[in-house]
């Protein structure tokens, strides 16, 4: 809450220079900088960078980076026009750049300080607490598509695939999805009420709201899945659940632990409670040989093949683990083999 | 103006005679084919000056005007004479019913590829036949009172000129071999040279891509930066663009090599001895190839991110995205942290390794094809000395073309000046392709 105060306090401090009455009016940060003169991109860099690493914040360049390049109208310093770099920041810029950064000496993540943050080249909205998409996840998106596309040569294209996905947060697997096949629909659930909000946001921003469904849903819920019969059976279930194994929840970093919504990454015991409902329900929803697509902790894979096999009644196979770009077993492919047994295995071929 | 010459024509019947009623009826184009032909006759003298056209040195100034000084190439009249005279027996050939299916159509094939060549060989030799009647007629044209009629030819001159030379860049672009990534976009990287003398280098390499930058909006292309390490004082270690539009690969293909600086720095001792230091920067230009053209083995790929640590997914919220690729078989190495998503970091990666890979493979290519021919400009390698800009004296010179530009602060703005030298090469290049290609022709048919 005292956060939340000081964010306004800076918001109006920032409205009012712009006015250009109380240009050092609010400065408990002014100790920070060295001098307000001609200071380029750069040496703004430079300065920040020493600051976040005196005040022990992790990736300190890369955040000092991302706040100079925001500021200067870029998404990556890299990316801002040569130029820009040793042209000196005017005062407003100046004070704009101390503003981000005196939230990031607070631990606010990056993508909550900026407000958005690219995923799959998709430009979406973040705000506290809705989780923050993970790279790995792109790689989820990635592993989603090699197999629609392949799927789509077997089948003939007749409209495209229908996808549910369990706990949007920002929306970025959906609207991903959505900007990358075409014709498909997609049935989005969350029980985060902020998420929901933030998913119709970026459908908006990206203009793919006529093929998004949102719905505020709690799939641990008895029966939750009955709400979800009328739109059909499912092509595809897609989640990235909440799979942080619950006594790891201290050890995260501050940025996450006290940004986060923990309803979106405490897994529970073993990390299983959602996974397990997601999987439960996807029978229930799925098409015959209809798939699901997880992404998981790397003692998951183990864990969720056994679980299947103590649970044959939902007639679920893992077909395929794929490990991340960091080499860990990060996600899994779970298919339905139908109700009758013995159904042919090799429309999804495995990896 | 057009009435003025036919009241000129209409002056001396007996040179004009039969040609009378032609000239009235399309008479402007005609009678711009006869003025060009007597000014033809003007300009011979010093065409024949420039015969030693074959030379390595011929371009020196006098390059881009005259493409018709190659015309006069003994080895070019034949080949196109032979071409005329291949162009008119296969129309002899067609005719008779004899002909089997097949070879009436390899015959046809050939015949539509010759008709343009043909074609515009007719206009000159037209054009040329012109000429000597008009030469005569010169002869009758030296008294005072048609003093006024000169004026009108020189006149008129200009224009003619060009549409003479306009047939002849037709003609050598139909004969000029066609490269095959000309139409690719490229990649272009910058790379700093190093030296003693301060960082004269880093400035100039900053400038040089600068001038790039410059040079693609000039053309309207798209440039995307993919990697740019800054050096102190603004100046830059190395930089990468991807430049995509229309014929991107043939406008830049003539500007990789190595890039020479003269200039007094601007801090330091030797700034205040007013000491001139040369360093040098280096430019690589490759054609981006498309996604079929090389293909890259996943297994051959070993990719470095900054979340090799930790337990990684939910777990951790890092935003360095960057990503390195290393080519475990050929050892090369590629960055790229432009875009805050990861897997398009990670693209961008991989395209610009596919474009190095395929340029090794365009390399190797070349050296197949091309062993025996040694174009000045079209084969050097990427490692040559290609100019020097000498800030001292204000002058950029290419070595290729001893070509010379005054004014290096206009020349690094990327425009006009720029183009101009692009331009220039281009030709250079197609005209020693021309030659080259003849000679080889002459060689054989001996």
């Amino acid at each position: 809450m005292e956060l939340w105060g000081q964010m306004l306090r800076a918001l109006v401090s920032g409205l009012g220079r712009r006015g250009g009455t109380q240009v050092w009016a609010f400065s408990s940060w002014q100790t920070h900088l060295p001098l307000a003169g001609l200071l380029s991109a750069t040496e703004v860099v430079s300065y920040w960078t020493a600051v976040f690493e005196k005040r022990g914040i992790p990736e300190a360049r890369a955040s000092s980076e991302y706040i100079v390049a925001h500021v200067l109208g870029a998404k990556t310093f890299q990316s801002l026009r040569p130029v820009l770099w040793t042209q000196p920041l005017t005062p407003w810029q100046l004070q704009h750049v101390k503003e981000l950064s005196s939230r990031r000496l607070r631990r606010m993540p990056v993508q909550y300080i900026l407000g958005e943050w690219d995923f799959q080249g998709l430009n979406l909205k973040m705000a506290p607490p809705v989780f923050i998409p993970r790279p790995e996840t792109e790689e989820l998106v990635e592993w989603v598509l090699e197999e629609v596309t392949q799927r789509s040569h077997v089948v003939g294209a007749r409209g495209g695939p229908l996808i549910l996905e369990v706990g949007c947060g920002s929306g970025a697997v959906s609207l991903s999805l959505l900007s990358q096949i075409p014709q498909s629909r997609v049935i989005a659930v969350d029980k985060g009420e902020a998420a929901i909000c933030l998913t119709h946001e970026n459908a908006q921003r990206l203009q793919l709201q006529d093929r998004i469904r949102i719905i505020p849903l709690d799939v641990t819920l008895e029966g939750s899945w009955a709400h979800l019969l009328p739109w059909g059976p499912m092509d595809l279930v897609v989640s990235n659940p909440p799979y942080i194994f619950h006594q790891d929840m201290e050890q995260l970093a501050p940025e996450i632990r006290s940004y986060e919504d923990p309803a979106a990454l405490d897994g529970g015991e073993e990390g299983m409670d959602v996974i397990t409902h997601v999987l439960a329900l996807a029978p229930w929803l799925l098409k015959d040989s209809g798939s699901i697509f997880l992404e998981v902790d790397p003692r998951h894979p183990e864990l969720v093949g056994s679980w299947l096999q103590s649970r044959p009644d939902l007639s679920l196979h893992l077909v395929a683990v794929r490990r991340d770009f960091c080499g860990r077993p990060r996600f899994l492919h779970i298919r339905r083999s139908g109700l009758q047994p013995g159904c042919p295995t090799d429309t999804w071929p495995g990896h | 103006m057009n009435r003025h010459l036919c009241v000129w024509l209409f002056r001396h019947p007996s040179l004009n005679g039969h040609h009378q009623c032609r000239i009235q009826a399309h008479s402007y184009q005609f009678t711009q084919i006869h003025l060009d032909t007597r000014l033809w006759g003007f300009r011979q003298n010093r065409n024949h000056i420039l015969h030693h056209l074959l030379n390595k040195n011929w371009f020196r100034r006098y390059c881009h005007q005259d493409t018709r000084m190659l015309w006069k190439h003994k080895a070019l009249q034949k080949y196109m004479e032979g071409l005329n005279k291949e162009y008119q027996t296969l129309d002899q050939c067609l005719e008779p019913l004899s002909v089997t299916e097949g070879d009436r159509r390899s015959l046809n094939r050939r015949r539509a590829e010759l008709a343009p060549l043909a074609a515009i060989y007719q206009e000159i030799k037209e054009a040329e036949q012109a000429i000597e009647e008009l030469e005569s007629m010169c002869k009758s044209l030296n008294k005072q009172d048609e003093k006024q009629l000169q004026e009108l030819v020189l006149e008129e001159r200009q224009t003619i000129a060009q549409k003479i030379s306009m047939l002849y860049r037709e003609l050598f672009q139909s004969l000029v071999p066609k490269e095959k990534y000309d139409k690719n976009d490229v990649i272009l990287e910058v790379t700093s040279g190093r030296t003693t003398g301060g960082d004269i280098c880093q400035q100039f390499t900053r400038e040089i891509f600068d001038m790039y930058q410059n040079y693609s909006s000039y053309k309207h292309w798209k440039f995307e930066l993919l990697n740019y390490t800054p050096a102190d004082y603004g100046g830059l270690h190395h930089a990468a663009a991807r430049i995509s539009g229309d014929n991107v690969y043939k406008h830049l293909k003539y500007e990789g090599g190595i890039h020479r600086v003269q200039r007094i720095p601007e801090v330091g001792l030797s700034s205040r001895m007013q000491r001139i230091h040369t360093g040098t920067m280096s430019v690589i230009v490759l054609p981006q190839p498309d996604e079929v053209d090389v293909k890259v083995d996943p297994k051959d790929l070993r990719i470095d991110t900054f979340r090799a640590k930790g337990a990684g997914g939910q777990h951790v919220n890092t935003t360095d995205s960057a990503v390195r690729l290393v080519h475990l078989p050929t050892g090369l190495v590629v960055e790229c942290q432009q875009e805050r998503s990861q897997i398009k970091n990670k693209e961008i990666a991989l395209r610009v390794l596919r474009a190095r890979l395929y340029q090794q493979i365009i390399e190797k290519d070349k050296c197949q094809q091309q062993s025996a021919r040694k174009l000045q400009v079209g084969t050097r390698a990427q490692s040559e000395r290609i100019r020097t800009y000498n800030f001292t004296q204000d002058r950029v010179t290419d070595h290729r073309i001893a070509y010379e530009v005054r004014d290096i602060k206009e020349f690094l703005c990327g425009e006009k000046c720029l183009d101009q030298l692009i331009q220039t090469l281009l030709q250079s290049a197609d005209e020693e392709a021309i030659t080259e290609f003849l000679d080889e022709n002459l060689k054989s048919a001996k």
